[in-house]
């Protein structure tokens, strides 16, 4: 069963800004990564997912109710970009606060709470009170409160922004913690690294519509590319399915060339393509794309995409 | 519901503007009993010549006057803090983005409205039912002899159930101004609101000194408008208009009532407070936050 699933959900300010025709479907069990840069619209979709936000247009569903009931909010845990929790309260006080609107059963809550103190690294923190908390605190504080009912869907958007490195990978462990723990983490993120690391399924968006969605691994995969050294300085003849190749340096009586490929599945054609050729290999070895580029190419290809519908 | 009550319960005591209210309150009262027990000493003593109904008359005035210059104060005092508390009660939680982390968990919009206002009701009709009985004792112990008035108990409950109505209308009306204004706007308006009700209540017992009709119709509009200030005249009617008593106190002055609102205006009041908190419900219900 999806988990989240949104048909043509838009939510949009006087026809503008928010997002526009947002469907997609997030399975069980799984890290999903929304990645889009700033104003992109990622938290408007997570706001409008909660009933914060009275979606304009389409419809949503979190485990097969419909956004908005309190019903679709039952197993669900939200960490808000911007968190800001009553400072008059200390952590265990908001903690307990939360455990009672969850209708967590008064006999579980204690042992649930030092559970999600603990989870989150706030031991022996929890009873100050928040007004005296760093960023990073209430960040904490804040996830604790997103997994306290221990929800089947928990929506982060921008979890690490107020953490250090160290309680950056803390977050990253905990969402690859309750992956494993069957749960469905809807990560929103600006962060490509981030999303790279833990997430298995990315919808990249960008200003308000989704340009790519799919396994990270296959958004990947925009512009194979290849590094091979070569023997010898002279020109050498690549076979025709290789898009465009470009020489670098010599060295030593070798050449470096980059080529760029339809298919990194290709490599395996290239070299026997060379080797037929009697051109001696000396390295092959294929070129990681740096994430910028995988979604500058994603955005790219959506805004060529736009410019010949609307001719 | 109850858990949003208690929340606002809890963040209204634990606020430091709370326990300047209360300090503020002490010092109220006890300016005020010492106000009383000084007049109630001159009054004896100079009262000590006097007799008949004139010197009856003149200590009746002087009472009912002080009396309801006290509960007059409370009255205003009560109603700045429903109007400062309740202002602020949904926009600023929608500002501070505090309230994203509540209305996400399985609550209804309508549930977490009237948690705040059952809350702010709660702790608002508590502290005016306070204030009114600190007054009546201050004035009744205090003041001895001279000073007391001839209330009876069930005079003081009907009273203090009228004197309740303010904070109960205040508080549900400053909620509905904050489901849709920002703290600010909505500040003003109940504040502006308050003030026309104060001046009107004033031109309509003036009205009624020189028996103007248009000035007590005025009155009785601004009463229909926003039903503050009448329900403080009602409540010095219930308390002033002894059974016993054939000169009715209650013709005493400008803090007491001579142009009296009707029981039906008491009901007006409630229902006010009650659609208020109805249109709070609806208008909070779709609203982005």
């Amino acid at each position: 069963m999806d988990v989240i699933q949104t048909k043509s959900l838009t939510k949009t300010y006087d026809g503008k800004g928010g997002i526009s025709d947002v469907t997609l479907s997030v399975g069980e069990g799984i890290v999903y990564g929304f990645l889009g840069p700033n104003g992109s619209g990622k938290s408007t979709f997570v706001r409008t997912l909660l009933g914060l936000l009275q979606p304009t247009g389409g419809e949503g569903y979190i485990l097969g109710e419909p956004i908005g009931t309190t019903k679709s909010r039952e197993q669900v845990g939200y960490l808000p970009e911007l968190f800001r929790y009553p400072d008059w309260l200390t952590g265990k006080q908001l903690l307990e606060s939360h455990a009672e609107l969850c209708k967590i059963p008064a006999r579980q809550r204690s042992r649930r709470i030092e559970e999600v103190i603990e989870l989150v690294g706030m031991a022996g923190r929890e009873t100050g009170r928040i007004s005296g908390f760093s960023k990073g605190m209430s960040q904490r504080i804040g996830l604790a409160c997103a997994i306290l009912n221990d929800p089947k869907v928990i929506f982060l958007d921008e979890p690490t922004s107020a953490l250090d490195p160290i309680g950056r990978k803390d977050v990253r462990d905990l969402m690859v913690y309750l992956r494993d723990q069957g749960k469905t983490v809807f990560l929103n993120s600006h962060l490509l690294y981030e999303v790279e690391s833990v997430c298995d399924n990315v919808s990249i968006v960008h200003q308000g519509e989704i340009v790519a969605q799919g396994a990270w691994r296959e958004l990947m995969m925009t512009e194979a590319q290849v590094e091979i050294v070569t023997a010898g300085t002279g020109a050498v003849q690549f076979p025709p399915f290789i898009k465009s190749w470009q020489k670098g340096n010599e060295e030593e009586g070798r050449t470096r060339w980059i080529l760029q490929l339809e298919d990194e599945r290709d490599i395996p054609k290239i070299l026997h393509h060379l080797s037929s050729g009697k051109v001696d290999v000396h390295e092959v070895k294929p070129i990681t794309p740096h994430l910028e580029d995988v979604f500058m190419h994603w955005v790219n290809r959506k805004k060529e995409s736009a410019y010949v519908d609307n001719r | 519901m109850w858990t949003i009550g208690k929340l606002t319960v809890k963040e209204m005591i634990s606020k430091r503007i709370f326990l300047i209210t209360i300090i503020m309150t002490l010092i109220f009262l006890a300016l005020y009993g010492t106000a009383i027990y000084f007049a109630g000493k001159e009054g004896a003593e100079a009262g000590d010549g006097g007799q008949g109904t004139e010197a009856f008359l003149m200590q009746q005035f002087v009472a009912s006057q002080l009396l309801g210059v006290g509960l007059y104060f409370s009255s205003f005092i009560t109603a700045l803090l429903a109007i400062m508390s309740s202002v602020s009660a949904i926009s600023g939680e929608v500002s501070s983005h505090q309230i994203d982390t509540w209305l996400m968990r399985p609550i209804s919009r309508s549930q977490f409205v009237l948690g705040k206002f059952l809350g702010l009701a709660f702790l608002l009709i508590a502290y005016a039912i306070s204030l009114f009985f600190s007054i009546i004792f201050l004035h009744q112990g205090i003041g001895a002899e001279w000073m007391a008035l001839d209330i009876e108990p069930f005079q003081m409950i009907k009273a203090v159930s009228v004197f309740a109505i303010q904070p109960f209308v205040l508080v549900a009306f400053g909620v509905l101004l904050s489901t849709r204004m920002t703290t600010l706007n909505a500040g003003i308006v109940a504040i502006i609101l308050y003030g026309a009700a104060f001046i009107g209540g004033f031109i309509e017992q003036f009205g009624a000194v020189v028996e103007k009709t248009s000035l007590v119709n005025i009155g009785i509009v601004m009463s229909l408008v926003f039903p503050i200030d009448s329900m403080y005249r009602k409540m010095t009617i219930l308390l002033f208009d002894s059974a016993d008593n054939p000169l009715s106190i209650a013709q005493g002055g400008m803090f007491t009532s001579i142009s009296t609102p009707g029981n039906i205006m008491v009901w007006y009041a409630v229902l006010y407070g009650a659609a208020a908190v109805v249109f709070s419900i609806y208008s909070f219900k779709n609203r982005d936050v």
